[in-house]
């Protein structure tokens, strides 16, 4: 694990380096078993779409499904990949859909555009919005929402 | 063995009470928790070794729901959710979540239930709070 004292001054972006509509992609990555596991196992959700397979073989989905919460943490970790971190820095809000379902073995990336730019709560910080889309290896989405983010100002 | 089958008890969308407060354990906030959670996302972003990251509350809520005096939720979907993160919690923290159903809406497949749900440290502080819509299963005909 890397412990960054301040990310933002390491990278030196600050709120007005982002510029309204900029877009990221992040790399990949593909959701395994032990994700769904290890999820199931850290948050205490064992609900049956997540850990019975021969349950999950009668329903819609046909499968065991990933968490949506674990969905959108693995979002948020690679949008850290795909952009500066001032982008998905210290979250204020955050309003969320969940689309469809993450199955075993597919393969997701983040899309996410600069939505909109304002005041902050403070001098010292605005405030940004951020649309993000996760995509599937069919580029059907399967999550999407927008989270925002108290963004430092580059001091005077 | 006997066969006897214990059918799960679910709560079915009949069943989930308007403006009922449901309150959970607590789960004190540890290195591990961070650790793991780090693993998974693979968000190495952390301000230092003992912040929590924004997501891990949220997710740890999630299990804590399912140890209520009420059986568990007959989720069949969770559609999304609105979320605020009103002040940041840290390892050695201990948060437990109060829940509430405020809306019940039929559906054809089921019901939605939007569940007001805060995240609430050992002070009793607020430190996220947020409404997630859920889609509840009906109760099966007999």
């Amino acid at each position: 694990m890397v412990f960054f004292p301040s990310v933002d001054a390491v990278e030196g972006i600050f709120f007005e380096d982002l510029q309204l509509g900029q877009e990221f992609t992040s790399p990949g990555r593909t959701v395994t078993e032990a994700d769904i596991v290890i999820f199931a196992g850290l948050s205490g959700d064992y609900n049956v779409l997540h850990t019975d397979a021969e349950h999950m073989k009668a329903s819609i989905f046909g499968e065991r499904i990933a968490h949506g919460l674990l969905g959108l943490s693995i979002q948020h970790g690679l949008a850290a990949r795909g952009e500066p971190a001032a982008a998905h820095g210290l979250l204020s809000g955050l309003k969320w859909k969940f689309k469809g379902p993450i199955k075993i073995g597919d393969t997701v990336h983040v899309l996410s555009r600069i939505a909109s730019k304002k005041e902050g709560p403070d001098a010292g910080r605005g405030l940004v919005t951020v649309e993000r889309r996760l995509l599937n290896q069919r580029s059907e989405v399967v999550q999407e929402g927008e989270t925002e983010h108290l963004v430092e100002r580059r001091k005077p | 063995m006997s066969g006897t089958a214990l059918a799960p008890v679910r709560c079915y969308f009949e069943d989930v009470e308007m403006n009922v407060p449901l309150e959970t354990p607590g789960v004190t906030l540890t290195r591990a928790h961070v650790a793991l959670f780090v693993g998974v996302t693979g968000d190495a972003t952390l301000r230092n070794p003992d912040s929590v990251p924004d997501l891990l509350p949220l997710c740890l809520s999630s299990g804590l729901g399912w140890r209520v005096p009420r059986p568990p939720l007959a989720v069949l979907a969770f559609m999304g959710f609105e979320w605020r993160f009103l002040s940041a919690l840290s390892v050695g923290d201990t948060i437990h979540s109060v829940s509430l159903t405020v809306t019940k809406r039929n559906m054809r497949e089921g019901g939605v239930v939007i569940e007001e749900r805060r995240i609430v440290n050992q002070r009793g502080e607020t430190a996220q709070a947020g409404k997630l819509t859920l889609l509840v299963a009906r109760r099966p005909a007999p």
